[in-house]
């Protein structure tokens, strides 16, 4: 046995110098005399394309019923139904990607590599819901997102958050988007797609740190409403800013306002606004001192964010794959660290010399320079916004649903004595009296 | 409502412009992508000659099952009775026993073809996606045997975990169409 | 309404209040269940997966030193059969109780969602004395939160920032990643030094030292594994290889001190490891001296395996070329061209189609360029010179001179002028290729021809009998060949007139060198014969190290170093 073997291996060291080039085959391919014919290696097709063409226009349609159904029927329980049917479209059966959400960055990369070209069923993922709230207000975040979708879902027992904390909170969002944009653009990394905290549900798998995420946020999802669609989503910043300008919107009343007050405590996320009152006499010329301050404050906010974004060029850019080889690559040829790890190992397996991918770390601080800089001025700018806005005096006399915060989940209509007129008047219509 | 709304105010008009603005950018963007004009969907592979085989295939994929899987290259594989993708360094027999296999699910299978040449071939449902067969086929045989994202089992994530561990930056994104990155005997 | 009424219709509601709420929490307490399940399988195996994997590796690495014990074998298949059901078994597992998970959360959501709007009570509006006062403490409340988050977000950057990164852009340029051919003229990069030539251009050189007294000798250090491969020096290391049929090994040398800094391992394939070559003893494992582009340094050994270290002994790469087939056993040294490590594998009878040189990235191991030819085995190593700005690879083989582009391995030209088993390698100088046939002539070629030159490049032949091991050595008027038995002849570079013949009564199995003037020859004893470079053979010295040397001498500025049979010696006198 061990004879067979030996002789074996000593026939294949035999075989050894009978090599070619290197490059070529160590071990020439035989030739069968048995008639042997080579297998061929199987390639399983992916889903067809046609799906994500279905998909985007189950979008579209469900968008069109959604704005229906908000603005028009004003029902709240067919909201839930297509709402419930979103999630398990979007969420459970396509498994929720891709999504809108992540679609920012798909267009991101687009425009900054000229090498990308966004799918045309993933650029109307993005383009569709923030056209519907040109026009609609936010009719995605009502009826048709599943990471709103399932958060809604979870919703038991509502409590509310501190409408001086919102605002606050609110930057976790700005933040997510600048960074979202800035590491798309350099072709550093999808973040929003990494810290997707739903998606491990929608696939009924997924590792450590999106589930732990995910859960956290359904937990707090149970008392406090749609956490992540307020404070973390960087889609819902565009959609905030693009509903303020929507030709329609969601209102309470379907008529008018009588200031009955029993809207106040119907929604769940915060989104009613009251009327205003007004101030004592003191407090206006305090508040023009307020806000020529932060007038002044904002360019200061702005330089200053910016500065730090450009200082922070190095940390930031170690988002980029090749950045962190380049580091590691760096450290061991300058003896400061021992051993190798994988990644240098496979740069060193390619070939090119080390200056080469420092030259390429080089060339990615600067984009992250200028990056940084901009994510820095853009934070910056929300910042001494968010001081404006809360300087400026509102006048509200009537109670209305926040044009920028309001999820058009259709709570509120039920709370209106007016609804409850319009619905009996459509009765009737209906009864035929 | 009352008909002050009909008087273009410098708000309205501010609000207007805003819109259009809005509407224009948004166009924009869909115009972008409509000249780049990708009709395909981009989906995930690996480039076989960068791929130094690392085993982070097999864990980071989101998937409880990998759903990247090794393959084999008929055209290239030596069919050799010592393949030093299947067995271990140092085998005490050339033969099919547990001890000397180096696939720790036992996915490849051995069968004698003709004197001295075995097949090896994947069984699919059982591979993990680690890539030891593939580091031992390249570090001392054909490089037969690859590491490939299949197809029906990807879930094509818009950022794909292991793409973004890969330590060669192996991953690529490429056209649904052609959906495989597949070495052939002309290498 | 009647009380009754309401109260019924309470007591109805609240029925179905408790019935909601029950289902909720029976719903909670599953979830709970299976979300614990998966934990408990997740942990699982995480902690006995790593752990049984260990073992079955532990028992396998048993089963190589005892391979006929079939108990041990029947262990390993079982609790490798078990390792593998139970991957499958949980992954089954993970699977339905997540579903079952899934359903029991569906269930607590229904039932908690119908509950919460069961005990929903109609809105109660209180009120708000001073609705002014809220609305501003609240806009103040709420700037002061957004300061905060300005507070956090700067302290978040900061601490960002705290963690450093490597500036890439003000990084020095070190430079291309090799040697320039001036600097390999200082040091001592491969087999006699740049060119081959065995000249160095350093002009303080020890003249006198005594072994056996320890006279001149600043260090002498043992060389862990035998080879008949040359020291190899750059700055202060000093690389050489020692090898037996089992293992192949690199060592650094500190120059000034003589301390083994560190030893580098050359692995090989199973299948050569489980062989067994036959190589002579004469030649050994490690005849192929090393050679270095001044940042990293490659080994090949008579096995076929190469390998690459940088400097600070961690290897970058290592790879088989395939056992050569050479008589006595594979010997031809490398030699390095800007980041490319150049090879001459000659092997067999040349009619196999084997035989070829081929070229390597010194950082990736990759061939560069690969070029056959039709030669049998060779003992010469190649040598790269500057040919009026060309690097050309001048490999011999019998019967032919080859010279190829260093930098892509295509031919230039050929001589026909060899026979017999070459080993003595070529050198150029005074603008000639001087090569040598064993026992029968040497032949100067002028390089600067293309294609088969034999009939018009060749400058002049002397036919009067040549060296079988050493390589000669000129300083570009005078050349001087060694013989394997006493004799040494000296010879004009312009036409090859013997000038004179000197029996030095020796054997010499080192290849002389010329530094500062002086003729340096090794013989087999370990005692170097200094003599003036001329015409007249005029002894200057002998110095003895008391140990047999096979290997030829590295120079450096005011050193000598000599590998004997079991040491490294540095002569000199600077520390």
């Amino acid at each position: 046995m061990m004879r067979v073997f030996s002789l074996t291996v000593f026939a294949a060291v035999l075989l050894i110098p009978s090599l070619n080039a290197f490059g070529e085959l160590r071990f020439p391919p035989p030739e069968f005399e048995s008639g042997y014919e080579f297998p061929q290696t199987t390639d399983p097709a992916s889903q067809s394309v046609a799906y994500e063409y279905l998909d985007a226009a189950v979008l579209v349609v469900a968008l069109l019923l959604a704005s229906y159904l908000i603005l028009k029927r004003r029902s709240r329980r067919a909201i839930f139904g297509l709402m419930i049917f979103s999630l398990l479209y979007f969420g459970s059966w396509r498994k929720g990607c891709i999504c809108p959400i992540g679609a920012i960055q798909n267009m991101t990369l687009t425009v900054f590599d000229s090498g990308y070209a966004i799918p045309i069923s993933a650029a109307i993922f993005f383009v569709a819901p923030l056209v519907a709230a040109l026009f609609w207000g936010r009719v995605f975040c009502g009826a048709v997102c599943p990471l709103g979708a399932i958060q809604d879902a979870v919703l038991i027992h509502p409590i509310k958050v501190p409408r001086w904390l919102e605002s606050a909170l609110r930057l976790m969002a700005y933040t997510y988007l600048g960074a979202g944009v800035l590491f798309a653009a350099t072709g550093a990394a999808f973040i929003i797609c990494r810290y997707d905290p739903f998606i491990g549900f929608f696939r009924l798998s997924g590792n450590w740190n999106v589930l732990i995420l995910g859960t956290s946020l359904l937990l707090i999802g149970l008392f406090v409403g749609r956490p992540y669609c307020r404070f973390l989503c960087p889609y819902g910043i565009l959609l905030r800013h693009l509903s303020v300008l929507s030709k329609r919107r969601v209102t309470i009343t379907p008529t008018e306002c009588i200031k009955c007050r029993l809207c106040e405590d119907a929604c769940p996320f915060g989104a009613i606004n009251e009327p205003t009152e007004d101030w004592p006499e003191g407090e206006y010329r305090i508040a023009k001192k307020r806000l020529a301050f932060f007038l002044v404050l904002l360019p200061i906010l702005v330089g200053a964010a910016g500065w730090a974004g450009y200082a922070l060029k190095g940390p930031l850019a170690r988002m980029h794959p090749s950045v962190r080889a380049a580091e590691r690559v760096y450290l061991e040829e300058t003896g400061q660290v021992e051993g190798t790890t994988d990644v240098s190992d496979a740069f060193r397996a390619t070939g090119r010399p080390a200056e080469d991918l420092y030259a390429e770390a080089a060339q990615l601080h600067e984009r992250f320079s200028l990056g940084g800089a901009l994510l820095g001025g853009f934070l910056g700018l929300v910042l001494g916004g968010q001081f404006l806005a809360l300087s400026v005096r509102r006048r509200r006399t009537e109670y209305e649903a926040d044009p920028a915060s309001c999820l058009a989940c259709g709570r509120c209509y039920q709370y209106c004595p007016k609804e409850h007129e319009r619905l009996k008047r459509s009765e009737k219509a209906v009864a035929g009296t | 409502m009352t008909h002050d709304q009909d008087i273009l105010t410098r708000r309205r008009f501010f609000r207007e412009g805003l819109w259009g603005a809005g509407l224009a950018g948004l166009g924009a963007a869909a115009g972008l992508s409509i000249a780049r004009n990708n009709r395909d969907n981009m989906v995930w592979q690996i480039d076989p000659y960068k791929c130094i085989a690392c085993g982070n295939c097999a864990t980071y994929c989101v998937l409880e099952e990998s759903a990247v899987k090794c393959v084999q290259c008929y055209a290239l594989c030596g069919y050799c009775d010592l393949c030093t993708g299947y067995l271990v360094p140092e085998p005490t027999a050339l033969d099919t026993s547990a001890e000397n296999q180096l696939c720790p699910t036992g996915a490849i299978k051995r069968t004698f073809v003709e004197d001295p040449y075995y097949e090896y071939t994947i069984d699919e449902p059982l591979c993990n996606g680690c890539g030891k067969c593939v580091k031992g086929c390249l570090a001392f045989g054909n490089g037969s045997l690859y590491l490939q994202v299949r197809h029906d089992r990807c879930v094509n994530c818009n950022q794909c975990a292991i793409a973004a561990a890969c330590p060669s930056q192996a991953f690529k994104r490429v056209p649904a169409t052609q959906p495989y990155l597949l070495k052939t005997a002309e290498h | 309404m009647t009380q009754t009424t309401e109260q019924t219709h309470s007591h109805e509601a609240s029925a179905w209040y408790r019935a909601a709420r029950n289902t909720a929490v029976v719903g909670a307490v599953f979830s709970a269940v299976f979300a614990l399940l998966l934990v408990v399988n997740l942990i699982g195996s995480a902690v006995t997966g790593p752990s049984r994997e260990n073992t079955l590796a532990e028992l396998k690495l048993k089963l190589q030193t005892d391979p006929t014990n079939e108990e041990l074998r029947a262990q390993i298949r079982q609790l490798d059969l078990r390792i593998r059901q139970d991957r499958i078994w949980r992954l089954d597992f993970a699977r339905r109780a997540a579903f079952m998970l899934l359903g029991s959360v569906v269930v607590l959501l229904i039932s908690g969602k119908i509950a919460s709007l069961l005990e929903r009570e109609p809105p109660q509006p209180q009120h708000v004395p001073e609705r002014a006062e809220t609305q501003i403490r609240e806009a103040r409340y709420a700037r002061w939160a957004v300061a905060a988050s300005l507070v956090v977000l700067a302290l978040g950057m900061g601490a960002v920032g705290l963690s450093g990164w490597v500036e890439f852009a003000q990084a020095e340029d070190p430079g291309p990643p090799f040697a320039s051919m001036e600097d390999k003229r200082l040091q001592w990069h491969r087999f006699r030094g740049l060119g081959g030539a065995g000249v160095s251009t350093h002009t303080d050189i020890p003249t006198e030292w005594d072994g056996p007294t320890g006279a001149g000798i600043l260090w002498k250090t043992p060389v862990p594994m035998p080879g008949r491969n040359s020291p190899v020096v750059w700055e202060d290391r000093i690389f050489l290889t020692g090898a037996d049929p089992n293992e192949r090994h690199i060592y650094c040398f500190d120059a000034d001190s003589g301390q083994l800094l560190w030893t580098g391992d050359v692995p090989t394939v199973p299948a050569v490891a489980a062989a067994e070559l036959n190589i002579m003893e004469d030649t050994g494992y490690a005849a192929s001296t090393v050679a270095t582009d001044g940042r990293r340094v490659y080994a090949i050994f008579a096995t076929g395996d190469i390998a690459a270290f940088d400097f600070r002994g961690r290897r970058l790469w290592y790879k088989n070329l395939g056992v050569p087939d050479s008589s006595y056993g594979y010997a031809s040294s490398l030699d390095t061209y800007e980041k490319l490590v150049l090879i001459q594998y000659d092997q067999g009878d040349g009619s196999e189609g084997n035989s070829k040189c081929l070229a390597l990235d010194g950082l990736s191991g990759r061939v560069a360029w690969e070029t056959k030819r039709e030669l049998p085995n060779s003992w010469a190593s190649p040598i790269v010179i500057d040919v009026a700005g060309q690097p050309q690879l001048i490999t011999l083989a019998d019967p032919f001179v080859v010279s190829y582009n260093a930098a892509d391995g295509s031919e230039l030209w050929r001589a026909e002028c060899l026979g017999g088993d070459v080993a003595p390698s070529p050198i150029y100088a005074g603008g000639l290729v001087l090569v040598i046939e064993p026992y029968a002539q040497m032949v100067a070629i002028q390089p600067t021809g293309k294609g088969n030159v034999t009939e018009t490049h060749i400058a002049w032949r002397m036919e009067e009998g040549g060296p079988d091991i050493c390589s000669p050595v000129s300083d570009g008027e005078y050349v001087y060949l060694m013989e394997s038995e006493d004799y040494l002849f000296c010879c004009k570079v312009a036409d090859g007139e013997v000038v004179y013949e000197h029996d030095l009564g020796v054997s010499v199995r080192a290849s002389p060198s010329i530094v500062a003037d002086k003729l340096y020859i090794l013989d087999l004893d370990g005692v170097m014969h200094i003599s003036q470079v001329g015409p007249e053979y005029k002894e200057l010295g002998k110095c003895g190290l008391g140990e047999e040397c096979y290997a030829s001498p590295a120079f450096a500025d005011g050193r000598i170093y000599i590998r004997g049979a079991e040491n490294l010696y540095g002569i000199g006198t600077k520390p």
